[in-house]
């Protein structure tokens, strides 16, 4: 046993465990609903996702490398990345969309202070206190909304190449300050 | 951060896992994580790296969505493996001399499980479901959402092997077809490209790949 349980289960799914599969719904769809909803904004479509999700879960399982990271982080990423496509997709067809997230309340602020108060999770809290504030924000709600550049630039009102070079910096300094 | 990696690579890397870059981009970073292991890594790292974010993601109780997932998933109900051996056995038991028979009766090997593959991708509505009879050394395809092939072009399945090379398993010009295809097995990858009219020129996939799925056991 790795200590990591998600792991544990994951490496079981790979082999075709299908009791396995159902305990991993049971112990992670919670989360994994908690970001298909938070990116899509809708129950539907964020239920929708989550099949997917838990379809690819199954048919991926196999490329899980325990050594390469948690369980869970393996897991959000494959949620994450669905629904980002969904929206992608859906944005790429009709803008409108961006404009109704907006309306969606915003979530900048409370994140950093919880992961200051979480110790394992202190020094990312502190190198995004490293940037400047739109900017840790504009990371933060790209990776936590899925939010696109077009939509960040708008939000922020610069134009789009300007906020892919604000989020290129960002991401560079983080990753060194990260590294120290 | 992998030597083989450029810095602005890592940086395309941390932009697909932050999640901004537009479809297309995505796509195409998507197949460069299956293809590009230095990449892959990088996108591994971001993931690590930027990890301690989803602890701002909620558990919001989810359905319980298993049947659904499971009936795409295990489409077909157990295999009737005993089935031919229940008869038998009443035979063996009502009559000494239908040993002598047995003993001449050529044994059937034990059916081969089914094989099945759900092909689907990432921001595409396009998906097939693919089930494999390895005994008759058949694969049969149906498009269970999304269109057909815009003017001009057509879609081509490809069997992706262990070695990673594309081995080309014909057009798909139907709803649902069986074609020939001996030989898949289980762990073997699926795939569908978008490929000019009459298939790729080259053996090999020129076209997007816009779908895949793992062979599994049914």
């Amino acid at each position: 046993m790795s200590g990591d349980p998600v792991a544990d289960l994951l490496l079981r799914v790979a082999t075709g465990d299908r009791a396995a599969f159902r305990d991993i719904y049971a112990a992670t769809s919670a989360k994994l609903f908690g970001v298909t909803l938070r990116i899509l904004g809708t129950r539907v479509e964020a239920e929708d996702a989550l099949q997917e999700v838990y379809t690819r879960v199954w048919l991926h399982a196999r490329r899980f490398d325990p050594e390469k990271g948690a369980g869970m982080t393996w897991l959000i990423a494959i949620a994450r990345n669905h629904a980002i496509d969904r929206i992608r997709a859906r944005t790429d067809a009709s803008r409108a969309d961006d404009d109704a997230l907006d309306t969606v309340a915003d979530d900048r602020p409370g994140v950093l202070e919880r992961l200051v108060a979480a110790g394992d999770a202190r020094r990312i809290a502190d190198c995004f206190a490293r940037l400047e504030p739109d900017r840790s924000a504009a990371v933060q709600s790209a990776y936590l909304r899925g939010l696109s550049y077009q939509a960040l630039a708008d939000r922020h009102g610069v134009p789009l190449n300007t906020m892919r070079t604000w989020l290129r910096r960002s991401l560079l300094k983080l990753k060194e300050c990260m590294e120290q | 951060m992998s030597p083989l990696l450029s810095p602005d690579d890592d940086a395309l890397a941390g932009e697909y896992v932050l999640g901004v870059l537009p479809l297309a981009d995505r796509i195409r970073a998507e197949r460069r994580i299956t293809a590009d292991p230095a990449f892959a890594a990088a996108v591994a790292g971001w993931e690590n790296r930027l990890s301690p974010l989803n602890a701002d993601y909620p558990d919001v109780p989810a359905p319980d969505l298993l049947p659904v997932i499971e009936a795409r998933l295990f489409p077909t109900p157990p295999p009737a493996r005993r089935r031919w051996f229940a008869p038998l056995a009443g035979a063996l038991t009502a009559a000494a001399l239908a040993l002598a028979v047995l003993a001449l009766l050529p044994v059937p090997p034990a059916p081969a499980p089914a094989l099945i593959a759900s092909l689907a991708s990432a921001g595409q509505t396009l998906t097939f479901a693919a089930r494999v009879d390895p005994d008759a050394g058949t694969l049969t395809l149906t498009r269970t959402g999304g269109d057909g092939p815009g003017a001009g072009q057509d879609y081509q399945l490809w069997v992706i092997g262990t070695e990673g090379v594309p081995a080309p398993l014909g057009l798909i010009r139907q709803a649902q077809d069986t074609r020939p295809a001996p030989g898949l097995a289980a762990g073997q990858v699926l795939a569908v490209s978008l490929e000019p009219l009459g298939g790729s020129p080259t053996g090999l996939p020129t076209g997007p790949v816009l779908v895949t799925g793992v062979i599994t056991e049914g």
